[in-house]
């Protein structure tokens, strides 16, 4: 069918890009200075012996051979093995992974939500002394540092009124049977209240203003002139007319800040502690733990691509002018 | 004759701007004969367009209705209440737009936006609208399967035939018609302006038909008014109008079009200068700057629109002189020298 088209040529268009950014990855590595494995050598071992782990790891070999055995090993999912923990990179991301999706995926739908219908609301109310009073606020959290905000948020709520805890996904000793079970006690849910609190904070204002210009814009549409025209109730010219279109923006950039979310999220869940792979990220650079923070970029670079593609093909779902043209 | 369908008569429309009132209209009257086409016929600017809404009483915020009534059918449309007025709007005044393309909703297939009206506004059930819409658009020529599809399927002629069939929906008494064809070339455009023509005899209803085209007003309606700067200048049957116009300005808007029965000079003669600046608008006859038979009495008193032969109306202090200033109106030189 005509939907099929677009999903299959986005899709090829996907693959082309992870492999151009695993190429970058894979560069990117090779140029820092300093050897790769300066940080997994021990001082004391023999020359022998360092050169056994340098051909053991594959760095003896030229480069294109090194590229084409990383892409190979790629393929089967194998991310290498982490300096630091000696485990595989890949066990440690899908531990980390869920946390960082829950917190980003908890923290967006929250403040769009909230976005989206205040920014109609907004519109709505517009010239009010409601939108003079809310929208200087609104600008003020979208330029508000995250970390700040965090650190705030943990001081009202954490230190004075001890309301929320202060940092991890579990209070300590607890154990759980299953990563489900996990996610769905109170426990865990009190311990990301703050942490999805300040990215939720942070991230509303896009959304928010977003969907009042777009409102502001489409109340002025000739199709919504009509609709008065043709005496149809408010609820149908607002919310079916109006904020059905508005909306149709606001999707995209919900998909698109994902990937924005990612990068805040380095820093949210450093203040919090937060387990996940924006924190893991930045102690495996200063660890110089190449293979997890290698592993660690790629999988935030597929997450930020599949998203892009996602709003892709929700546009063509929800703007019949592109799935029919 | 019986009861005119609407009867406008002093209508006047401000937009409020700061610190200034724009009179979009000023003080207008005509009447709309019931089973009629009337045009409203005038350049960018002269109010037309914001008259034509008044009657839906959806106008800019900005803009109000300070005087005059709009009589419908035993009903003042300038004084009853929003709910009155609501229960009105599509079942008795419909609305036909300039541009149908952005008058429907893009992302709704057109069979949900006729439904939205039929079962909404005309308290259908669903199987009676499916039928309705289907019934609609075989009266304006488009097969019922296209209900199905979205607004941007549909070429520049066959949007226009949505909106009318979209108009038509619920039997209203009166259309009101802001430039229907004049985004359309004109072969879609006679086409169109048949199928108005013959719904309007087959249904009985009455359209103002707005435009700037004095073409289309040649072609399709019963009684043209003329408006300029706001006001109503001239008000008539069409043929007498095109036939014996006694407005200077009426008289220059036939020398400024084609007309292809006597293409004899080909030579177009236009009105030069432009019409007043309606935030200020001059002292006396509102044309006489650009009128070639302006006399100082006209740039002092302002002409009031006064019957002038059988059911013509006139504003022009010279109308009585009007078959000598049709002669010289006709001669090119006579709107040279004016700038």
């Amino acid at each position: 069918m005509s939907t099929l088209k677009p999903v299959l040529s986005r899709t090829f268009q996907l693959i082309l890009v992870l492999w151009a950014v695993v190429t970058i990855l894979f560069l990117m590595f090779r140029l820092m200075p300093g050897n790769p494995l300066a940080a997994y050598i021990d001082p004391t071992f023999t020359l022998e012996q360092q050169e056994a782990l340098i051909r053991q790891f594959g760095l003896d070999e030229s480069l294109l051979r090194q590229y084409f055995t990383y892409l190979g090993n790629l393929l089967q999912g194998e991310l290498g093995y982490s300096f630091r923990y000696r485990t595989p990179v890949a066990e440690r991301i899908w531990l980390l992974l869920p946390n960082t999706l829950i917190l980003t995926f908890s923290s967006l739908i929250v403040a769009y939500i909230f976005g989206i219908l205040a920014g109609a609301w907004l519109a709505w109310r517009r010239a009010s002394r409601a939108e003079a009073f809310a929208l200087p606020i609104v600008l003020a959290t979208r330029a508000m540092p995250e970390f700040w905000l965090g650190m705030v948020l943990l001081a009202i709520f954490s230190f004075s009124l001890g309301i929320f805890p202060a940092g991890g996904t579990r209070s300590a000793g607890t154990e759980y049977e299953s990563l489900w079970s996990l996610y769905t006690s109170a426990d865990f849910l009190s311990h990301l209240a703050l942490p999805m609190l300040t990215l939720a904070i942070y991230s509303q204002g896009l959304p928010l203003l977003l969907m009042r210009s777009n409102m502001l814009d489409v109340m002025k549409e000739d199709f919504v002139t009509m609709a008065k025209v043709k005496g149809l109730s408010p609820y149908t010219i607002v919310i079916k007319h109006g904020a059905r279109n508005a909306l149709l923006p606001v999707m995209t950039s919900f998909a698109i800040s994902v990937g924005y979310q990612l990068q805040g999220n380095v820093v949210v869940e450093s203040v919090f502690s937060w387990p996940g792979l924006g924190r893991e990220l930045v102690s495996a650079v200063s660890a110089s733990d190449y293979p997890l923070a290698q592993g660690a970029f790629l999988m935030i670079a597929v997450v930020v691509i599949l998203m892009n593609l996602i709003a892709d093909l929700l546009y063509t779902f929800l703007d019949p002018r592109i799935s029919h043209a | 004759m019986s009861q005119p369908l609407l009867s406008v008569k002093n209508l006047s429309i401000v937009y409020e701007v700061p610190n200034l009132d724009v009179v979009a209209v000023s003080r207008a009257s005509f009447d709309v004969p019931r089973g009629s086409i009337v045009g409203l016929v005038g350049e960018s600017g002269c109010g037309k367009t914001t008259m034509a809404r008044a009657f839906t009483r959806i106008i800019s915020d900005n803009a109000k209705i300070t005087e005059g009534s709009m009589d419908f059918d035993g009903k003042d449309l300038a004084k009853i209440s929003e709910r009155e007025m609501n229960d009105l709007r599509w079942r008795d005044i419909a609305f036909v737009p300039q541009s149908a393309m952005n008058s429907l909703d893009p992302v709704y297939r057109v069979e949900y936006q006729m439904h939205e009206v039929l079962r909404g506004r005309g308290g259908m059930s669903r199987s009676q609208a499916k039928a309705r819409a289907a019934e609609l658009f075989e009266m304006v020529g488009i097969e019922a399967n296209r209900l199905r599809d979205f607004p941007h399927q549909f070429s520049g002629g066959m949007r226009q035939r949505v909106a009318i069939a979209l108009a038509l929906a619920l039997n209203p008494k009166l259309i009101v018609a802001d430039e229907p064809v004049t985004a359309l070339d004109v072969i879609v455009q006679r086409q169109i302006l048949d199928q108005m023509r013959a719904l309007q005899r087959d249904l009985g209803i009455s359209i103002i038909m707005v435009t700037h085209d004095i073409s289309v007003v040649a072609y399709i309606c019963d009684r043209t008014v003329v408006m300029y700067a706001g006001e109503v200048v001239e008000d008539c049957e069409t043929a007498t109008l095109l036939s014996k116009p006694l407005h200077p300005y009426t008289m220059g808007l036939k020398n400024a079009f084609p007309d292809i029965a006597s293409a004899g000079t080909g030579i177009l003669t236009p009105i030069s200068g432009a019409p007043p600046d309606l935030a200020r608008p001059p002292a006396g006859c509102r044309f006489a700057a650009r009128c070639p038979f302006a006399l100082d009495h006209c740039r002092s008193v302002s002409p009031t629109l006064m019957s002038f032969g059988d059911d013509h109306s006139v504003a022009c202090h010279r109308a009585h002189e009007a078959e000598a200033l049709r002669a010289q109106a006709a001669l090119p030189e006579t709107w040279g020298e004016i700038l």
